[in-house]
């Protein structure tokens, strides 16, 4: 669905990204873990197309992409039915007999309807994120990025995003996660990318963490993590 | 050239944040109010003067909010953006203005003629002004765009007014030593090279100057300026980059 080859990208300085490699498979999860400034957002910017890399390309299999950014910002202007509108429209050519969907996903992201009257800038940052998930789930993605995905969330709506993931595995759609809930992604991932300092230092599916795991006597992918980052 | 698709949000971001802008509204009110007072309390072809002069300045009001605004705000890193279609709603956001504000304009020209033909002082040549007046103001657009790359909201119109007050500052108080500069601008004719470049400069950034029809040539100068102000918004659309 997603496959990188050799990413670099600097801003002035600052090398941000050095030869990126991963591949992610249809129907999977995907993890992107690393330590704070370890390259996760710039890679998920590339592979977005808000960023271009300096060297390097990334192919993304033909299908919808949704993309649910760490803090999702809005324009000013506009309330949450418009933008949802607009949404729908731009995946599905009209805005019309949208209703009954957007109502379906809030539910399942347990996001108040009656919120959408209102200007997503007013939200909390908890309703912003599920504002964000429900604006890319009325497309139903073939491709779901998310950054940071359980960041400002209560536990019930961590829940329902953890089952919106596997539901959208199970349905054939491919999830690009990053974050720093290691055991959020134990728990849902089906394979990992690790990346330190701007390079990837690992790169493996649920079988060789479980395996490298049991190798290193670590009882949990915490504890793989560190001893892989040395931290 | 376009993403069609994008046109819709274009519009309803285009058209909200007209519509929530105090200055935009007052200027869009006070406008045609101050033409029908000078109508009223002067004569229709005083009030002609005033409309087509000051037409272009509609737009540039208008040019407050554009680009540097939605790329801090965060906004452009959407789902309604990827890859790279934030730089197709950069680019038709200019585009979308100046059709918005020209479709006001076009209506006050409406009432305009109306109000000329009623009082049997309409002239045909004001429809070449009016033509004029929409370039001047898509020329403000494009330009205050453009600056909008590198000000943030407000400050790129007001970059203009100011470069605007400060030509006009330095035209009066050498008023003695440019004797004849503002017949010749008016006349349309210009003696010398010194002169024309002189109101050249002055063209680039008050193009309302040309409206009155008799400088076509600076009205070429008007067009050509358009057209480099949307290639270097195009040029610099293409260059950028989210989440530095």
């Amino acid at each position: 669905m997603i496959e990188a080859h050799r990413l670099s990208k600097r801003f002035g300085p600052v090398e941000a990204l050095r030869d990126v490699s991963f591949k992610t498979r249809r129907g999977t999860i995907t993890a992107m873990l690393g330590e704070n400034g370890a390259g996760k957002t710039t890679t998920l910017k590339i592979v977005l197309g808000f960023l271009r890399p300096d060297s390097g390309i990334v192919i993304v299999a033909p299908g919808r992409v949704g993309y649910v950014p760490d803090r999702p910002a809005y324009f000013t202007g506009l309330d949450g039915r418009t933008i949802l509108g607009l949404s729908d429209g731009q995946a599905n050519g009209n805005g019309k007999d949208s209703g009954a969907r957007i109502l379906a996903v809030a539910r399942d992201l347990l996001f108040d309807p009656a919120l959408l009257r209102r200007r997503p800038g007013s939200y909390s940052a908890g309703n912003a994120k599920k504002f964000a998930y429900l604006q890319n789930l009325v497309a139903w993605p073939d491709l779901l990025v998310v950054d940071e995905p359980f960041s400002a969330l209560d536990p019930p709506s961590i829940k329902c995003v953890r089952d919106v993931f596997c539901g959208l595995r199970d349905a054939g759609k491919t999830v690009l996660l990053s974050s720093h809930m290691l055991a959020e992604m134990e728990r849902i991932a089906d394979g990992f990318i690790v990346l330190r300092r701007g390079s990837t230092i690992a790169h493996a599916g649920l079988r060789e963490w479980r395996l490298l795991r049991s190798v290193r006597t670590a009882p949990d992918l915490e504890s793989v993590f560190l001893r892989l980052t040395g931290s | 050239m376009f993403d069609t698709a994008l046109f819709p949000i274009t519009w309803r971001v285009t058209r909200r944040r007209l519509l929530a802008s105090p200055l935009a509204i007052a200027a869009g009110l006070a406008f045609p109010a101050f033409v029908v007072w000078i109508g009223f309390n002067d004569s229709y072809e005083t009030a002609a003067k005033f409309f087509f002069f000051l037409l272009p300045h509609v737009f540039l009001i208008a040019a407050q909010d554009t680009v540097r605004t939605d790329i801090e705000s965060g906004a452009l890193e959407n789902v309604l953006f990827l890859g790279g279609r934030f730089r197709g709603f950069l680019r038709a956001k200019s585009y979308v203005l100046a059709a918005a504000v020209g479709i006001y304009a076009c209506g006050l020209f409406g009432l305009f003629t109306a109000w000329g033909l009623a009082a049997g002082a309409f002239r045909p040549y004001f429809v070449i002004r009016f033509a004029l007046g929409l370039l001047a103001g898509s020329y403000y657009i494009a330009l205050a765009g453009t600056l909008s790359y590198f000000l943030r909201a407000g400050s790129n119109v007001l970059a203009l007014l100011l470069a605007q007050s400060a030509a006009l500052i330095a035209l009066l108080f050498s008023a003695t030593s440019r004797t004849g500069f503002l017949d010749y601008a008016a006349s349309g004719r210009f003696p010398g090279l010194g002169p024309k470049l002189l109101f050249g400069g002055l063209v680039a950034i008050l193009p309302n100057v040309v409206v009155s029809g008799r400088l076509l040539v600076f009205a070429a100068e008007v067009l050509t300026g358009l057209a480099l102000s949307l290639f270097v918004q195009n040029r610099l659309a293409r260059a950028l980059e989210l989440g530095k």
